[in-house]
């Protein structure tokens, strides 16, 4: 920066300033995030139950509530897979069918992309609570369309509960988190798209290259950043589905093998009042994402630096 | 649109965000604690009576003229009631009188969120009239945390215009309910012939119980759970059957509750179903067309006779945060004893919890209370008093069963098993 | 963060390109790639679309939940009468309008300051900062419902409107400095210097110079802190635990379908009465959410 005021003023003013302009901020994230991570942390060495709650007592049992949990068979077979596997498939998902639509998008002309982009823009203004009822009601055994039209097609002879089964459960939260994750992706992607050069493609084309190996060799790199921001986010925003699966039938407890550490946590706290416990889920799966999104992290801050 | 014509438009919107928030902080304040200026705040439950608000208008009218408080009633949803209590215990935001279903008050006293009434409840003499079973549930540590209030009772609620087509007659035995079951479904293939509920404990007991089994017993400090005994898997064999094997109940009911049920018949669309005292009201409230169209009966046990079904009911519990605890009990006294109680009862369906208004109850001949009655006195029972079953009903232990079962995830052995031994480790508290 | 960034604003950029696009695409327009690019095209309005038709369709439908049909069977505006009187959705959209607002304005206020902060100024601990940003945006919502929960009680915000605001702001604050700090950036310095030659003072620079210059991005990040704001759900459940009256739009919903669960008319009118006026909202500013996005997840 050029410095054309006198020196020493702005430069006090400028060591004096940026924490000026962060301290409103930063307080908010540390009171109201950062000491609540801390007290969850704590929470989870206790058998924090309703009492303690109320009367604010602790009541420490060091790690018995970790040890509990990975001593669960349940959290091994059902609901770590659960949370991981569904959160590898969504963000996969989420970030390649948004990525091809992104790429269609770029491909039409203005008319045609201004609807296509409304209707992506409808999709991402469902509400995630109003989502799901919309899919429930779409599958619902008995009257919902899916399985009327399946039968009306004579490609099921009787109807299916599809929330029953694990599988069709999940691939249904799937379907209801990628429609309403992809619009994010298409669109970021799409600004970035319309960034790279022309020239740089048009010299590829030249080359012979094929649209796909074109597609991989010079657009995508050109796009890493976008890639990582949108990864990065995707992941953080699907390893969180709750109400998703919480709002389906038999997704609030009573059907055991669609538990995810999410749905988990909250059901032992708030249905067994054991907070302590429900705290210790809580921050396996804090740590989980923080380990999975670490990586990307860097790679963008380093990026940043350069 | 153009760049001159947007700016305008930022700054109006920024001008209504302004107001708006500066109101949203105007109102943000008025919670519920409106203790101590004369106002009683109670949370009642929703759907027990159809004419509720009418009923609270009058009641409100006749308690300001009684103790001049005001009172400001809540209704709560039966399903996430649990959760909001125990956040509102947590959060201290509780009301000053509830309306605590009958295997949360131990619960919510263990808690230590609720006062003690043995000493208003003597204070005002009426100890001796309370319903034995309601007392017994209320009781926690030896003393009354809940005063009784209503019971009610499931039974067998049937479509008559639907068994009169098919040409059945009510059910007394298992046998016969199977075969009424087969007959409604060769006459209505597109109806339910009979709803089997995933997510209602209460409508699969009385199958275990009719087969000789046990939900759970108490022997010495320890609990067990019988639900995997050959009686009892009998039992939920039988009625998991009739949806599994007979194909007489719904894919969707896999997953529904109690209220679906209700919806369901309410719309015509079920033969039977296990539903309790207190819904022909609300049937005929969702759907008039249902008038005159509906009967009960005990529910049968195997061979014959009336199996057992769940006592359910409630309390009026008060909270500790209530500042005025005489005020908060003329409130519980008014509406469990005399005019209002028996009001309730008779708008609601349900039992009241005096022995003095319950007989008069129990002389109906009305033909959808008498059969009510019938499973009242002669097949009623009560699921474990610990104060533990409150977390068995959260974490839906019988619900995994029944859907397990009902999805074809497992069969009944396995899923009984895994159900008792889960509700014998929560039970015990051992968890 | 170097002045050697172009002068260029993303919004205007993504603006003229696909013009020039468009001219190169019709030299090599083959009716079976048009052919291709249609069905693609009808299968993405079908996917985008069909759960927001199927919501209206029901909505408007008498018969919604007895039979299924594509188009209303017996068409009737019935369940929305319904929803708004009995249901309460009246007092709840006014709920979460006001909660949404209130987020938006502080979070946006206090975002835009930290991240002139972060984008304009190189200090010890800047890096630091940037990454806790970052990392508290990934903390499961879930791990801070406990304590999150036993915070507000302290505050004696439970039940509140205030309380939930209070919360979403710093649910919404990371992701607004995230964006923020991309288009602060973009501003060139040589603009800030000019207006000091000019013998502006700071204050004055931010206000003239500055703050028109994001603005677009302020729409942006006031888009997701709304967005936010209207759909959360976990929170608004535990906090505002009995007091239906301050019920937000999401949890109205689910407490409609803990009462109507087979009403399936009304809960979808309910449903479309929360999602259409975002929607509307989401496809006017679409552009602007678009370059939001550009010029703060992407950084050229």
């Amino acid at each position: 920066m050029t410095e054309t005021l006198p020196r020493l003023g702005r430069a006090r003013a400028a060591l004096v300033r940026p924490w000026l302009l962060l301290a409103p901020a930063l307080a908010v994230l540390a009171v109201l995030l950062l000491w609540p991570l801390v007290r969850v942390f704590l929470f989870s060495l206790q058998d924090y139950g309703l009492r303690e709650i109320t009367t604010g007592e602790p009541n420490w049992i060091g790690t018995a509530n970790y040890a509990e949990i990975l001593a669960s068979p349940e959290l091994w077979t059902v609901v770590l897979p659960n949370t991981v596997g569904f959160a590898v498939l969504s963000v996969a998902g989420t970030v390649a069918f948004g990525t091809g639509v992104a790429v269609l998008l770029a491909s039409l002309g203005t008319f045609w992309r201004t609807v296509t982009s409304s209707a992506i823009m409808a999709a991402w203004a469902m509400p995630a609570v109003t989502g799901t009822y919309v899919w429930v009601w779409i599958f619902d055994a008995d009257r919902g369309v899916f399985n009327d039209v399946l039968m009306g097609l004579g490609l099921l002879d009787d109807p299916t509960n599809w929330f029953t089964n694990r599988w069709t459960f999940y691939a249904i939260v799937l379907l209801n988190v990628i429609h309403h994750g992809f619009p994010f992706v298409a669109v970021t992607v799409l600004a970035g798209l319309l960034g790279v050069p022309k020239e740089m493609l048009e010299a590829a084309e030249m080359d012979g290259a094929g649209s796909f190996r074109r597609f991989f060799s010079i657009v995508v790199p050109q796009l890493r950043q976008v890639f990582a921001v949108v990864i990065i986010l995707s992941t953080i925003w699907d390893f969180k589905v709750f109400a998703q699966v919480y709002l389906m039938p038999g997704g609030a407890g009573s059907n055991r093998s669609v538990l995810n550490l999410g749905v988990w946590s909250y059901v032992e706290s708030f249905g067994q009042n054991r907070y302590g416990f429900g705290s210790a889920i809580a921050v396996l799966l804090t740590l989980l994402l923080l380990v999975v999104t670490a990586v990307y992290v860097r790679t963008v801050l380093a990026e940043e630096e350069r | 649109m153009t760049r001159a014509m947007r700016r305008p438009v930022v700054a109006a919107t920024g001008a209504l965000l302004l107001a708006a928030t500066t109101a949203a902080c105007g109102s943000g304040g008025g919670g519920t604690e409106s203790e101590g200026d004369g106002t009683l705040s109670v949370w009642i439950m929703q759907g027990t009576n159809p004419d509720a608000e009418d009923f609270f208008a009058d009641v409100s009218t006749a308690f300001e003229e009684e103790t001049g408080a005001t009172l400001d009633v809540e209704f709560v949803e039966w399903a996430d009631a649990h959760d909001r209590f125990v956040t509102s215990i947590a959060g201290g935001t509780t009301p000053d009188v509830a309306e605590t279903g009958t295997t949360w008050t131990p619960e919510f006293a263990d808690a230590g969120a609720l006062a003690p009434l043995d000493e208003y409840v003597d204070g005002a003499g009426v100890t001796e009239d309370l319903v034995e079973g309601l007392v017994e549930a209320g009781t926690y540590d030896e003393q009354l945390y809940g005063m009784p209030w209503y019971a009610g009772v499931r039974s067998l609620v049937y479509n008559t215009e639907m068994f009169e087509k098919a040409g059945v007659e009510p059910p007394t035995t298992w046998a016969e309910l199977e075969e009424a079951a087969a007959a409604l479904k060769e006459e209505y293939p597109d109806k339910i012939a009979v709803a089997v509920p995933g997510d209602a404990e209460f409508t699969v007991y009385p199958w275990v119980w009719g087969a000789g089994g046990d939900v759970a017993t108490l022997d010495g400090d320890t609990w067990t759970s019988g639900l995997d005994s050959p009686e009892s898997q009998e039992g939920i064999e039988f009625w998991t059957g009739l949806a599994t094997e007979g194909g007489y109940s719904s894919e969707g009911a896999t997953t529904w509750r109690e209220t679906d049920v209700l919806d369901a018949f309410a719309a015509g669309d079920v033969g039977m179903a296990v539903m309790g005292s207190w819904t022909p009201g609300a049937i005929v409230d969702a759907n008039a067309d249902m008038e005159g169209k509906f009967a009960a009966v005990p529910i049968p046990g195997k061979d014959g006779g009336i199996a057992p079904s769940v006592l359910g009911g409630s309390h009026l519990s008060m909270f500790e945060t209530a500042e005025d605890k005489d005020l908060a009990f003329a409130f519980i006294e008014m509406m469990t004893t005399g005019e209002f109680a028996q009001q309730w009862g008779e708008q609601s369906g349900y039992f009241p919890g005096q022995v003095s208004l319950l007989d008069e109850t129990l002389k109906s001949t009305d033909p959808l209370v008498a059969p009510f009655a019938e499973q009242f006195v002669d097949g009623g029972a009560s699921v474990p008093a610990a104060a533990t079953y409150g977390a068995v009903q959260a974490k839906l232990t019988t619900s995994t069963m029944m859907q397990s079962i009902l999805s074809g995830d497992a069969d009944v052995a396995t899923a009984s098993k895994a159900a008792a031994e889960e509700m014998t480790s929560i039970l015990n508290g051992s968890e | 963060m170097s002045t050697t960034r172009p002068l260029v604003r993303p919004e205007v950029s993504t603006g003229r390109r696909p013009l020039r696009r468009s001219g190169r695409r019709s030299s090599r327009r083959s009716p079976l790639r048009q052919l291709g690019k249609g069905v693609l095209v009808a299968l993405l309005l079908v996917f985008t679309l069909f759960p927001v038709y199927w919501m209206l369709n029901s909505s408007l439908d008498a018969q919604a939940g007895h039979t299924s049909s594509f188009w209303p069977a017996e068409p009737t505006l019935d369940h929305y009468v319904f929803v708004l009187t009995e249901g309460g959705f009246g007092t709840f959209l006014r709920n979460s309008l006001l909660v949404a607002l209130g987020t938006v304005l502080i979070s946006s206020a206090l975002a835009l300051l930290a991240s002139v902060a972060v984008a304009r100024f190189r200090f010890r601990m800047r890096t630091q900062i940037l990454m806790l940003v970052l990392i508290v945006q990934m903390v499961p919502l879930e791990a801070l419902v406990i304590p999150l929960f036993v915070q507000v009680r302290d505050l004696q915000l439970l039940e509140t409107l205030t309380g939930l605001i209070v919360v979403y702001v710093a649910l919404a604050l990371p992701f607004g400095i995230w964006m923020l700090r991309g288009f602060v950036a973009a501003v060139p310095v040589e603009l800030e210097e000019a207006a000091y030659l000019d013998g502006a003072s700071w204050g004055r620079m931010f206000w003239s110079v500055l703050l028109p210059l994001v603005a677009p991005g302020l729409v942006a990040t006031s888009i997701f802190s709304f967005i936010t704001a209207w759909n959360e759900f976990i929170f608004a459940m535990t906090m505002l635990g009995g007091a239906t009256e301050n019920y937000t739009v999401a949890i109205g919903l689910r407490s409609f379908f803990g009462v109507h669960s087979n009403d399936w008319g009304a809960i979808m009118a309910a449903s479309t009465i929360i999602t259409v006026p975002v929607m509307i909202f989401f496809i006017l500013v679409q552009r602007r959410l678009a370059s939001g996005l550009t010029a703060g997840a992407v950084k050229e």
